[in-house]
Parts: C-alpha cells; structure tokens; sequence
C-alpha cells in the first residue's frame, strides 16, 4: 500500500493523541503515528518538529529531558491539562466534519 | 501565556536551539532522516514567531559589511543624507522651539492669551484699568499681564527696555531668582522695587552679587534693587526686558502717566492662568459676561458685544504676533505661508539629495548584479532580497539621519547665535526632533531605496525609465530652490537701487519716546515746537516733519477696515503736514492736511485703487462713528514701514493733540546726513535732561533691514548650491556609467568613423529628456511655491523673467559642465579594445 502524505492539520491532533498514553520523544511519536496507522502515514521530520514546537508554543506539550530506551539522553513530550482539554476538543470537531463528510458521499 | 513563553523562548533562545541541535542528532542516530537540520531548525524557529529578528540581524550585519567594504561610497551616501536631512532638521527644530515646545514656564499647558474682540473691531493687547477688572473678578482664571516700557538709567542717553508686569506674573510664571527676590504680590502696595535682568545685572553691574538692596535711580526715581531675573526665564514674550517693575508702579517711575485708568492707552497683553479644573470655554464666557458688566459703568470704552478670544499662552508663537488693532475681524495669519515656503524649500533639498542617492544605488546595483545572482541561485527569494536591500538603505538612512542630527544642531545653534535669540531658545533636539530625525531617515529610505531594491530584487536589467525619474525629480528640485535663491537676490538687489516711494538718503529720524517719559500732550507739544525750532535753524536743514510711525521704524500700526464688504489692511501713520514734503512723498490729488483738520486721511494710491478700484476715492468714506475719515488727498505709494511687502498700502492721519508724546521727528537734510547728525543729535538731548533720544540717519535704519534680506538670500542660496552641486555630481556619476555601459557600440561608431560630436551626443542625448523635463517642472514649481514668496520680495514680481532665465542658464551651464566631463571619457575609447571589452 503507497505511502501517503498526512493531510494537511492533522498531524498536531495525532500527536495529542498519542501523547495521550504518556510522554514520548520525538522519533517515537514519529514511530508510533506510523505503526498505529498499519504503515499508512508517514511523519515527515520536517513537519514533525516544527508542529513539536508550536505545541510547547501553545502549552498543550511540556518538554522534559529523559533517558531513551536505547540509553541516551533525549527529550520527552508530555501532554498538559490544556494540551488534553485540546485534544478532546478537536477529536469531537474531528468527528463532527468527518460526519459531515461521509453524510455528503453518501447521499449526495 | 503565549506571549510569556514566546518571551522566556526569547531569552533562552541559545539553549533551545541547542536542545534542539541535540534532539535531531538523536533523532538521526535512531535511524530517521533529517535532510537538513539547519532548515529544520529554522523552521522550529519560525514557530516561535521570533524569526524576523534573526533574519533582521543577518541582513543588518550583512549590510554593515557590504557597506563597510565600500566605504568611499558609504561616506558619500551619508553626507548627502546628513545635507538632506539636516537642513530639515534645523528647519523643524526651530519649528519644535517656536511652536510645539511649551516655554519653560509653571505649567505652560493652562496658560491662555487673551485678544479683544468685537463684531467691529479687534485688538491683540487691553487697557490696564479693563486688565485689573478681570483679574479682580474672574472666578475661573488667574489673570497676569506685561507692558513694555523703556526707563532711562541714570546718566545713559539711552532708554532701557523694561517690562511693567502685574504684580503676581513672576508667581503665575513659576518664576524663581538668580538673586534676592522677584516682584511679589506685596509689591502691587509697597515702596518703588525693580528687578534685574541677568544681562543687565553682569554687564553693568559686574555681576555684584550684593546688588540686592542697593538704590538704582530711573527715571530720576530712587528706587530699590531687589533680585535679578535669571536668563534662562523666558517669560511670554520674545522680547528681552533688561528691568521689570510693578505695574501699578509706573505712575511713581513717569509723571503724568495716566497708564493705570485711562482707557485709551491699550498696553497690556494679557494673559490667564486657568485655575483648576477650567477650560478655556468657561472661561471665555465668563470673561465675556464680565465684559458686558463692565460695559455698564464703561460704555465708551469697553466695546459693545466685546469678546475675548483666548489661543494658547504657554509657546513661543503665542508671544510672537506683536501688537495689532483695527476695525473688522483680524486678518489672516501672515506666519503661515512663511512656514510653509520653508518647509517646501527644506523637503527639496532633501528630494535632491534622494534622487541623487537613488541613481547611485541603482547605478551600483548594475556592479552588484552578479552578487545578487549567486544569492538568488543558492535560493534567497525575491521578498528576503528585497528586505535585504532595503536594509541597506535604512542602515544608511539612519547613518544619514544621526550625522543630520548633528548637522541640524550645529546649524540651528549657529543661526540662533548670530540672530541674537534668547538663551532659553535651546538648540539641543529634544525627543519631538530626535523623533523627527528617524522619521525623516524613515522616509529617505523609502525615497531613495526602495525602488532600486525593487529594480535589484527582480533582476531587472533595464532601470532606464527609473534612472531618468530619479535624474529628472532631482533636476526640479534643484531648479526650484535656485530660482527661488535668485529671485531674492534680484528683491535684494532692486531694493538696494529702486526708489522706494520716500527718500531715505538724506533723512534723519529722532525719537524721543516722550510717552515714555511720562510727557503730556501739552507739554510733548511745547517740546517737540522747541526741537523743531532749533533743528530747523542748523545750516543743511530743509525741512523737518512729524509722525507716529517712523519710516523704516519698529513701530508698525496695521489698521483693518472694511469697504463694501471687502476687508482692507493699511499701514496707518498719523503725521503733520510737513511729512510729505520732508519725505518726498508726492501728493498726486487732492490736498495736504490742514491745521485742525479732523477725520480727514490720506491714502496712498494703492490704498485707494484696493478700496475703491472703480470709483472716485475723493470724498470717499472709511470706518464709523468717531473713527469715520473722508478721504481728502491721494499720496505716492511709500511702503515706509513695510518696504518688502509690495501689498502694503498706507493710510496717513493728521496727528492730533493726544498723538504729541508720540510722535517722532523726520528731518531732511540738503547735505549728507552725516555732516549734520551730531549737531542735530546734541540739540535734540539738550531740551530735557531726563529725556535721550535717539537719532539717526534713516540710511542706518535701511542698512538694518536689508541685513535680514541678505540672510535670507545667503541661505536660499546656500541651499540652491547645495541642490546644484548635488545635481551636478548625480550627473557626473551617470554620465560616467552610461559611457562604460556603452563602450562597445561607442567603438563601433568610432572605428565606423563617426565625428566626436556625434559621439558625444549619443552619449548625452538619453539625459536631455529627463533634465528638460525636470526643468520645465521646476520653474512651474517655483512659479507656484513664489506665490507666498511675494510679500517679501521687495516688489519683485515672484515671475521676474530675470531670475528665472539667471536660475536656468546658471543650472544648464552647471549640468553640461557637469555631464561634458565625464562624455570626454568616450572620445578616448579605444575601438580595438573597446570591441574586445567583456
């Protein structure tokens, strides 16, 4: 199955969402999108930093240094109280257009 | 919040970049692929919204260096910019002192300045007994006021200039002593005090710093020294009083002077603190009520309907309009389109310099093509270019703007120091000027560098039509002011040579401020008989005649009046029937005064062709009720009090009874004025012992006067040769680069055979248009911006032909000198190398 590209607003809420188990660094959020998602999505580096940063930007992520299971010294992402309340937010917004979307495939 | 961890990410910005470095080297060892960190740092970067200050330090660094590297070019910019730049600079700083700075005075935001007015009539000062009525009365403001008044020093020949101030002016003026005390409210009561000014108190008296409680004698009064007012104090008027008394003094100081309650004697300009919590609304309208009171016990001298305007006290252009009246509404505000010629002739000096600087970036833009080619291939965009670039102009502007500050402080202080101002007008640029200076740089920026920038960034080889803009806004800007600078050269000139209307080369004038003295009309008549008696009687005396306003003099009463609803001001004189003929003013129509004559006047011929242009002006009327005059005589024009003013006109009055202690003597010799002067100045002070006036030949007062022309000339010229020799060395450097630009096609015609003159013409013919063109838009300019120019002109038409073709020829010459230089440089192209050029 081809790779496709991660439709464009879509990544911040994903990483919410996988924070959501508990903090991560970087290349595992990366990781994770893509095994969760059987191969689908594919987090490219170049946006996966950036949208890291507007998360601290926003509050809904905190960074904090910690040992990677291959012993080095990295940065963990922990969601906050506001990054949750976000996350919720948009996971119902997300339902709702989704909805709306398939509403109109059907019928239309 | 967001903004609070925008900034911590600000202030720890080296650490998170670090971090960052870390996390994506972690990232790679893990086995992902990060391409390009450096990008994807900058990316992160940019969401924190502070990647505008990076890229601001790289271009301002990138700039510094560029600029530093060519730092010939660099110099240049910057003076043409400090020229540009500084003249505004000076121009508004001096603005800044007389307008928007407040004095340094209590509180100058609640002082208000107070004028009468009424439906007919107006008056800019008050009589003392209707100043003390508001000041007794008025529950809003705190009223003060100041006359002038000059007192004679014991054994001095001449009087010293003084201010009669109400006795709580220093305390509404926060005004503090160098020494001893100033003139307090207990003073409006006490014994004779009088007060010092600091010029006064070093200069006479060799800064005695025990001054205070000696006895100083003027007028002949004993009277007591009490402080010394510091120079720094800068009161409410311009003026620089070197003594100050209590008003309510003055009757002590001059005999007879009935200053305290006569209505008639309008001296005081008056001024109001408004007490707190008031507007200068409420105020007005009690003032305005207390007038119509006063009206009732007054009703000959307070003005029916009388209001009292009030503008702002507290600023230097408050204190400035001198003493006017007349009947009608004021006139409009002669200041203004003074202001407005100056900042016209100071913004064109500064578009020369712009549109010089324009040329020489675009023409070094060409040298930077390649530069800027490697930038766009290694992937700069068109906009991070262009923000660049215009970085580079800004860098320069603000260069340009901090050597103008500095220039625009050395020129102002240098003008203020010769014109003799006062020493609290500070020449130091306080934030409005420092404001003004980035703003000014700011804008030359945009001026001269953005369209460059824009020409630069989108690699456009063809910035002809631009160059030719720039070459021909500089031309019209240069020609203006050139015009401009001839035409008061040419003013200058005729007024040096034409006959002004009066003959002021053999005449001496003798002012004897009688009034000042405190004489009284009868016994200001038996003395002026006796001067005119003796002085008649010294050999080379023809004749001698008597007015309130000496040609040439400081005096200068404009009257208002109104004809068939037309507004008319005239330059009003009041004289004997011996002044015409003393000052060779001809009397073209009817009659001269007779002895008695009352409500007759004599108009001048162009005070007669402006109030009556289609009817016969003999007979005519002017004004109302006790100021109504017939018109019975028609004199030459004689701009005697006016002479720059070609729209002045005169009204002149028999001198009447009370008009005796101020009147001036005019005396016209046969011989050299000079020969007689001392003679007629020895009778003059032998009449009175207490009275010194002061003669002098009226050649001495005309010399005076054209001095403040000549400044005014040297300056505009100065500009206009700054503009030309701008003008000059953008031509040069243009020329120089089209003929490198062009060197190939001009060794082909060469080795074609083509003549030298053809050469040269191909070389300069792509210059004429933009010059011709800005030509033709300056002199239309100039034609315009003169409009204003005229009143000072000395009659001068502002279109004289004259200066006009001097201006242009003097330009044209100076351009081909200009442009012929660097054209010889193809002639000495070689063909064979010129073909092997590039």
């Amino acid at each position: 199955m081809p790779k496709i590209d991660m439709p464009s607003g879509a990544l911040p809420l994903l990483i919410l969402r996988v924070l959501r188990a508990g903090p991560l660094h970087g290349y595992a959020i990366a990781q994770r999108i893509h095994t969760l998602s059987s191969d689908v999505l594919k987090v490219e580096e170049g946006s996966l930093y950036p949208a890291l940063q507007k998360l601290l930007l926003k509050g809904w992520a905190t960074a904090e240094w910690g040992i990677s299971e291959t012993n080095r010294k990295v940065r963990f992402y922990r969601l906050t109280r506001d990054g949750r309340k976000q996350l919720e937010m948009e996971m119902s917004e997300y339902d709702r257009v989704h909805e709306a979307i398939q509403t109109i495939l059907r019928t239309a | 919040m967001q903004l609070f961890r925008r900034l911590a990410y600000l202030l720890n910005y080296r650490r998170h970049d670090r971090e960052l470095a870390q996390e994506l080297e972690f990232h790679r060892e893990m086995g992902g692929r990060v391409e390009s960190p450096l990008r994807l740092r900058e990316d992160a970067r940019e969401a924190w919204g502070w990647l505008w200050i990076d890229r601001l330090g790289q271009d301002l660094r990138y700039a510094a260096r560029t600029l530093s590297r060519s730092p010939g070019f660099t110099l240049a910019a910057v003076a043409m910019l400090a020229i540009g730049i500084g003249v505004n600079i000076a121009a508004f700083g001096f603005f800044d002192i007389m307008v928007l700075r407040p004095l340094p005075v209590r509180d100058p935001e609640t002082l208000l300045h107070f004028t009468r007015q009424s439906p007919e009539r107006y008056a800019s000062a008050m009589p003392y007994p209707e100043m003390a009525f508001f000041r007794d009365h008025s529950r809003t403001l705190e009223i003060f006021a100041q006359s002038p008044q000059k007192l004679s020093l014991e054994g001095e020949a001449k009087p010293r200039s003084a201010n009669a101030v109400s006795e709580n002016y220093f305390v509404e003026l926060g005004a503090s002593p160098l020494l001893g005390r100033l003139i307090e409210p207990s003073d409006a009561s006490g014994p004779p005090v009088v007060v010092l000014s600091e010029a006064l108190w070093r200069m006479h008296f060799g800064a005695d710093a025990a001054i205070a409680g000696k006895t100083l004698r003027l007028n002949g009064k004993p009277s007591t020294v009490v402080g010394v007012v510091p120079a720094t104090f800068s009161g409410v008027s311009l003026a620089r009083p070197e003594l100050w008394i209590a008003s309510q003094q003055q009757p002590y100081f001059i005999d007879g002077t009935k200053i305290l309650v006569d209505f008639s004697d309008t001296t005081q300009e008056v001024l109001g603190r408004l007490r707190p919590g008031m507007t200068p609304k409420i105020a007005e309208a009690e003032l305005r009520a207390l007038a119509a009171e006063l009206r009732k016990q007054y009703p000959n001298d307070i003005w029916e309907n009388e209001t009292l305007p009030s503008k702002p006290g507290g600023y230097a252009s408050s204190a400035m309009n001198g003493s006017q009246s007349g009947s009608g509404q004021r006139g409009p505000d002669k200041l203004l389109p003074v202001i407005m010629m100056i900042t016209a002739l100071v913004l064109l000096i500064l578009i020369a310099a712009c549109g010089n600087l324009g040329s020489l970036l675009l023409a070094r833009g060409v040298a930077r093509q390649r530069e800027i080619s490697i930038r766009v291939a290694v992937g700069a965009g068109s906009g991070r270019l262009l923000r660049q670039l215009f970085t580079e102009s800004l860098v320069l502007a603000m260069l340009g703007a901090a050597a103008g500050l500095a220039l625009g402080w050395a020129v102002l202080r240098y003008l203020l120091s010769i014109t003799d101002s006062p020493s609290w007008m500070n020449p130091t640029p306080d934030w409005r000027v420092i404001t003004f200076a980035a703003g000014a740089g700011f804008a030359s920026a945009m001026l001269f560098g953005l369209s460059p920038a824009f020409q630069l960034a989108r690699q456009r080889q063809r910035a002809n039509f631009l160059r030719q803009a720039l070459l021909c806004a500089q031309v019209a800007a240069s020609c203006v002011l050139l015009i401009v600078a001839a035409l008061l050269g040419r003013a200058m000139n005729h007024a040096l040579t034409a006959d002004p209307g009066f003959d002021y080369k053999h005449a001496i004038t003798i002012d004897a401020s009688l009034a000042a003295h405190g004489y009284a009309p009868a016994k200001a008549a038996a003395f002026l008989d006796t001067l005119r008696a003796r002085i008649l009687a010294v050999p080379g005396v023809a004749s001698v005649g008597e007015a309130t306003s000496l040609p040439l003099g400081n005096r200068n009463v404009v009257n208002g009046f109104d004809v068939d609803s037309h507004h008319v001001d005239m330059h009003a004189n009041n004289i004997d029937p011996a002044f015409f003929e003393t000052m060779k003013i001809p009397l073209l129509r009817g009659r001269n005064f007779k002895p008695g004559d009352t409500n007759a006047i004599i108009v001048s011929q162009s005070l007669a062709a402006r109030a009556w242009p289609s009817v016969d002006p003999l007979g005519r009327e002017i004004g109302h009720g006790d100021g109504k005059a017939t018109v019975v005589g028609i004199a030459g024009n004689a701009r005697a009090t006016a002479l720059e003013d070609p729209d002045a006109v005169e009204g002149y009055f028999l001198a009447n009874a009370a008009d005796q202690p101020g009147l001036s003597l005019v005396v016209r010799t046969a011989a050299d004025p000079e020969s007689v002067l001392p003679a007629i100045a020895t009778i003059a002070r032998g009449i009175d012992p207490q009275v010194f006036p002061t003669v002098q030949a009226m050649r001495t007062a005309f010399d005076v006067r054209m001095r403040g022309a000549e400044y005014s000339a040297a300056t505009v010229a100065v500009l206009g040769a700054t503009a030309l020799l701008l003008a000059c060395l953008g031509i040069v450097g243009l020329v120089s680069f089209a003929v490198t630009q062009r060197t190939r096609e001009i060794g082909v015609r060469m080795a074609l055979g083509a003549k030298q003159a053809h050469i040269i013409a191909i070389v300069l013919r792509q210059f004429s248009r933009p010059v011709l063109l800005g030509l033709v838009a300056g002199t239309a300019g100039a034609a315009a911006l003169s409009q204003v120019l005229r009143r000072l002109l000395y009659g001068i038409s502002n279109l004289d032909p004259e200066a006009y073709i001097g201006a242009v020829a003097i330009f044209l010459a100076a351009v081909l000198a200009g442009s012929l230089l660097p054209a010889r440089k193809a002639l000495r192209i070689d063909p064979v190398r010129a073909l092997h050029h590039d």
